[in-house]
């Protein structure tokens, strides 16, 4: 029973991928229907998993000779990954059934959605390296796809394909990890290796330890990989808020906290670790203020946040860093999909051109601000908990600098946010077009993940109990809501915070007397708008491959004798080093 | 001589070669016109090769139980090993799906009985290739093989650009193949012998590294190294095997540029014997290695025409299959063997798949309305909705040479990788990560492709194009199988490449 309740996670919606696949573009209804039952079925399978948390491997399949065993284990912490990928997905796909309503190609859509959904449940569930290491790039296969979803817009293609180039690029650091681990300790399986790292040579544990760190930076959308999230927002907003917000770019955060115990004694990798988040944390928040695109907003403000995670793996705070990234899924899927009701409605994303939008889409308006709440991390949203529980753990086991820093991200949080939410809410509408609030099978998934920003964080006390009883290597205590509450609102750390977010508040109601401080900071809002000259350095790298690719391309002369010519080169130079070798 | 399935396994194909011939021109007698007769060859021809499936299969179980087939007549003998029956499987699944594609193919095409007697008789030659247990018949073969292939490059007598792609591969394979024989002269001068066993016995009885041994070896390296297309000396590949008809593009990259390493690794073998030796020859055969995927990539990067793109890749996947006989010849790990040949079996198929995926699209939208232009990536554009088999084949295919789960090209690749991480060297392991570095590299030719075929909007030439035949939907439906199955359960063929491996390490002497 239990290793059926496993699989299925994963088995359900690859099978809804395929009937659906089949569907073709026959009956669009239908496969919405199908799409959202196999993918909340999954759902209910993992909750149904919840009892079996803390298991041993429910599933255990020899793959034969190098390829190690495929097992799936449920423990708190995959699984609780797991339920994230299957409702928010199962939320994004009704979603969908709104939103992309008489577009074509809805089969390649939803199959690639739910061969995502299960993809992520598997990357959550490996017991082994291999088998992560094979979902991670599954995942990256469908966000690929799903970027460039509408392939007829060459802006999405090359978004797509520099998604995958970024993120495979990064994976390369994962499959040294899975390599080393079967090389070196006989076995794929993720729990031996925390055991045993400590006896591989020091010299390949930092090595181990920094390629998974690029992995995970990659994979997360951090610095120096961030800059394939903002262009990923061509995807359908229901992909960004789904992939691009509450699962996959989860999936640099959760490896970085499962490994923590193998790598937290390496020299340097903590600090690596703590100031990889700071910098995207701060210069996300950076880019977000300038950005007027509101996609792209949301999309800075998820390197940002994933930031706040990243750090707070960094300073040992394993269990803050996955409570913030619990909140996080929900209140940025619930932004996302709100940000996908008003692009639906007024057809576009610029939020210049927007304004004014409350008084016409109540409905987003208030689910949009419980979404921003969360962000700006104010009570009584689930991401005010979380955040300030990072920080604090920041400022007692972190670098004091750091814990600056992220304040100062805090305070930068709530300026971009309150920016965001005037620009298309408020002030004078410059909208032409007659505009509609969100439509029934928007408002449904809507409603709930407005909800669950309301209330998660009152799951922060079994959450807790659930880490600190499942993972094994990982030193967590359990603790009540009703504590880690006292514990927050009586920290001044708290209070600190709070301070420095009014004060981001501030700033933007004072903006019209602030203007000799814009002025001075324009040369900064110049480089924040050219994304700190990332983009850059990734299009000279773009540019210096195909050079190098055009020049060699003239040795292709087509010419018989320069053919030839170059064999018997060839064969003198191989006499050469023979030579050279032997003597 | 006895007639064991080995026997029948190469003797009914080379026999069956004139009859498939003659079978075309006889039945001009009773039917009329170029295409009944290519018909009726066909027919010969498919029902051959589905026959040679029953002693491979006879074979292969034997092979399993630990016996092994030889052959002998006089002096010439002929030994069934593990690489001999992982080319032998290759050949033949390869041969007979593009037998079953080419009849709507070659629709219209003079000469098509010869195209399916060379086919079969390649079939035939590589299998009797991947036997050879002396020096001079293993030439023999290969000039065979090479003989066959010639032909079916340029098929399109009437094509400037085909007959130009034959000339080059002509020409070229005329020079390796000099090399080869000044080689296989050098080995019989000092040894007196041109068998294999007795070689390495000799070489090895002469205990220091005899300057000869380095001589032939290189000779060797370079001569079999053309039709390997070790960069730089595969300046033919890309005109091959974008101008020959889609069905030998499969076979050419597939399995012919295969049979000419196992050819290599053959003849290198008892040369590396010397104690010592076998790392130099490593660091050589990695080196090309590298070279090859690091220049096939860069020049497919740029790519505007599809098959001139695989046929580029095809230079990168012979760089992964050099780098996993490189890691066994250097560290003796039998899992680089093993991945080296698993990637061979793999990149057959995925590249067979590729490659009839491509063809299928060229027919019905240039070949079939009667123009030899070359398919470019903008011709696929929407080609999705109104192609969605080949379509997806050919996304199938090249997700996987790209190395993307969970299809086979990536379980191929991981043994390569996994088995060069074992040999705990610090160099093999940066070789590895720059392997797997070139398959990031590689997404960024293969991706646009798929993006464009899914397009919404069709380019005007695939809304003019006709209607993909029922043989080449078959055909690429049954080799995309494998390529989806082997990456959901990658122990499926290992019965084939375990015993391959086994079988490499042997030929270099462990």
């Amino acid at each position: 029973m239990e290793t059926w309740l496993i699989i299925l996670p994963i088995l359900l919606p690859w099978l809804g991928a395929v009937v659906v696949w089949a569907l073709q573009e026959r009956a669009p209804r239908l496969q919405h229907a199908l799409a959202v039952a196999f993918a909340l079925g999954g759902g209910a399978a993992a909750i149904a998993l919840l009892p079996h948390a803390g298991d041993e491997a429910l599933v255990r399949v020899p793959l034969g000779t190098v390829f190690g065993d495929f097992t799936l284990v449920p423990d708190g912490l995959g699984l609780f990954l797991t339920i994230i990928a299957t409702v928010v997905g199962g939320l994004a796909v009704v979603f969908s059934g709104e939103y992309m309503r008489g577009e074509a190609q809805l089969a390649r859509y939803y199959a690639l959605v739910l061969f995502f959904i299960g993809a992520m449940a598997g990357l959550v569930l490996s017991g082994g390296f291999l088998m992560l290491f094979l979902f991670w790039e599954i995942t990256a296969f469908c966000s690929y796809a799903l970027i460039s979803f509408y392939n007829d817009d060459p802006k999405a293609v090359s978004a797509g394909v520099k998604a995958l180039i970024m993120t495979q690029f990064g994976g390369v650091g994962l499959m040294v990890l899975a390599l080393v681990a079967y090389g070196y300790l006989g076995s794929y399986d993720i729990n031996t290796f925390i055991a045993q790292a400590h006896t591989l040579p020091a010299g390949l544990l930092g090595a181990v330890a920094f390629a998974s760190l690029a992995a995970a930076a990659a994979k997360s959308a951090q610095v120096p990989f961030q800059t394939w999230l903002p262009d990923a927002m061509e995807a359908p907003t229901p992909i960004s808020a789904l992939i691009h917000a509450a699962t996959m770019v989860n999936a640099g955060v959760y490896l970085l906290a499962r490994l923590y115990p193998a790598f937290a004694e390496v020299p340097g990798w903590t600090a690596a670790v703590v100031t990889v988040g700071l910098l995207s944390a701060l210069l996300a928040a950076i880019m977000a203020l300038v950005a007027t695109d509101l996609k792209r907003v949301l999309a800075y403000s998820t390197v940002s946040q994933l930031g706040y995670m990243v750090y707070a793996v960094g300073v040992g705070g394993v269990f803050a860093s996955q409570l913030h990234l619990l909140s996080h899924s929900v209140f940025k899927a619930l932004l996302f999909l709100s940000a996908g009701a008003i692009i639906h409605a007024v057809g576009t994303r610029d939020m210049r051109q927007m304004g004014g939008l409350g008084r016409k889409m109540p409905i987003v308006r208030a689910v949009f601000v419980i979404g921003a709440l969360a962000l700006v991390g104010l009570p009584p949203a689930n991401g005010f908990f979380s955040k300030e529980l990072v920080l604090e753990e920041g400022l007692a086991h972190g670098p004091a600098w750091a814990y600056a820093g992220m304040l100062l991200g805090a305070g930068l949080t709530a300026l971009y946010t309150i920016r965001m939410v005037a620009m298309v809410f408020h002030g004078e509408s410059r909208v032409t077009k007659h505009v509609h609030d969100a439509l029934p099978l928007m408002s449904a998934p809507l409603g709930l993940l407005a909800l669950g920003t309301l209330t998660t964080w009152l799951l922060a006390g079994p959450f807790s109990g659930l880490l600190a009883r499942t993972l094994p290597f990982h030193t967590l205590e359990e603790t009540t809501t009703w504590h880690l509450v006292e514990e927050i609102f009586t920290a001044p750390a708290t209070w600190l915070a709070l301070l420095v977010i009014a004060v981001g508040l501030a700033l933007w109601f004072l903006r019209a007397r602030l203007d000799g401080l814009r002025q001075a900071l324009q040369p900064l809002s110049g480089l924040a708008a050219n994304s700190f000259g990332f983009e850059a350095l990734n299009r000279q790298i773009s540019h210096g491959v195909r050079g190098a690719a055009g020049a060699l391309s003239r040795t292709q002369t087509g010419q018989l004798n320069w053919n030839v010519a170059a064999i018997v080169g060839a064969l003198a130079l191989v006499l050469a080093i023979l030579v050279w070798r032997a003597g | 001589m006895e007639l064991t399935p080995l026997f029948w396994l190469i003797a009914l194909p080379l026999a069956a070669t004139p009859l498939v011939y003659l079978g075309g021109h006889l039945a001009r007698l009773v039917a009329s016109g170029a295409d009944r007769r290519g018909e009726y060859a066909r027919i010969v021809a498919l029902a051959v090769l589905l026959a040679c499936w029953l002693p491979f299969a006879l074979a292969a179980q034997a092979l399993t139980r630990g016996e092994t087939f030889t052959l002998a007549w006089g002096q010439l003998s002929l030994r069934l090993d593990g690489v001999g029956l992982l080319l032998a499987a290759v050949s033949l699944a390869l041969g007979t799906l593009v037998v079953l594609y080419s009849g709507p193919y070659l629709t219209g095409e003079r000469g098509q009985e010869k195209f399916y007697a060379m086919v079969v008789a390649m079939v035939g030659v590589m299998i009797g290739l991947g036997c050879a247990t002396d020096l001079f018949n293993l030439w023999l073969w290969f000039e065979a093989m090479a003989v066959t292939s010639y032909l079916l490059v340029a098929f399109y007598r009437e094509q400037a650009a085909s007959l130009e792609a034959g000339v080059k591969y002509l020409v070229q394979s005329a020079v390796g193949s000099i090399f080869v024989l000044l080689g296989i002269g050098l080995v019989l001068a000092n040894t007196g012998s041109v068998e294999l066993q007795q070689v390495r016995e000799a070489v090895v009885a002469g205990g220091a590294l005899a300057p000869w041994t380095l001589a032939a070896g290189a000779l060797f390296l370079i001569g079999f190294g053309v039709k390997v297309a070790l960069v730089p000396l595969h300046t033919w590949l890309p005109d091959a095997h974008s101008q020959a008809p889609s069905g030998i593009s499969a076979m050419l990259s597939g399995v012919v540029i295969e049979a000419g390493l196992v050819a290599l690794l053959r003849a290198l073998g008892p040369l590396v014997a010397v104690a010592g030796s076998a790392e130099t020859w490593g660091i050589l055969l990695a080196a090309f290695g590298a070279a090859n995927m690091l220049i096939g990539n860069l020049m497919a990067l740029r790519q505007k025409q599809v098959k001139r793109m695989l046929a580029y890749s095809s230079l990168v996947h012979m760089g992964y299959m050099l780098t996993g006989v490189a890691v066994a010849l250097l560290a003796g790990e039998a899992a680089g063997a093993a991945g080296g040949l698993f990637h061979l079996l793999v990149h057959g198929l995925m590249k067979g798949l590729a490659f009839l995926a491509a063809g299928a699209l060229l027919y019905v939208l240039h070949i079939s309305l009667g123009d030899h232009h070359p398919l470019t990536i903008d011709d696929l554009a929407g080609a999705a909705r109104r192609y969605p088999l080949p379509a997806l084949a050919l996304s199938i295919a090249l997700l996987s040479l790209g190395g993307l789960p969970p299809l086979a090209g990536f379980m191929s690749k991981l043994q390569i990788f996994v088995a060069g991480i074992q040999a705990h060297n610090g160099w093999i392991a940066g070789l590895v990560i720059f392997a797997g570095l070139n398959s990031v590299l590689s997404l960024a030719y293969y991706a646009p492709v798929i993006n464009a075929m899914y397009r919404q909007q069709p380019a005007d030439i695939v809304a003019a194009g006709r209607p993909v035949p029922l043989a080449m939907n078959l055909s690429l439906a049954v080799l995309a199988l494998p390529v989806v199955a082997i990456g959901f359960w990658p122990a499926l063929t290992s019965w084939l490449t375990e015993p391959a491996g086994a079988a490499l390490l042997a030929v270099f002497g462990g």
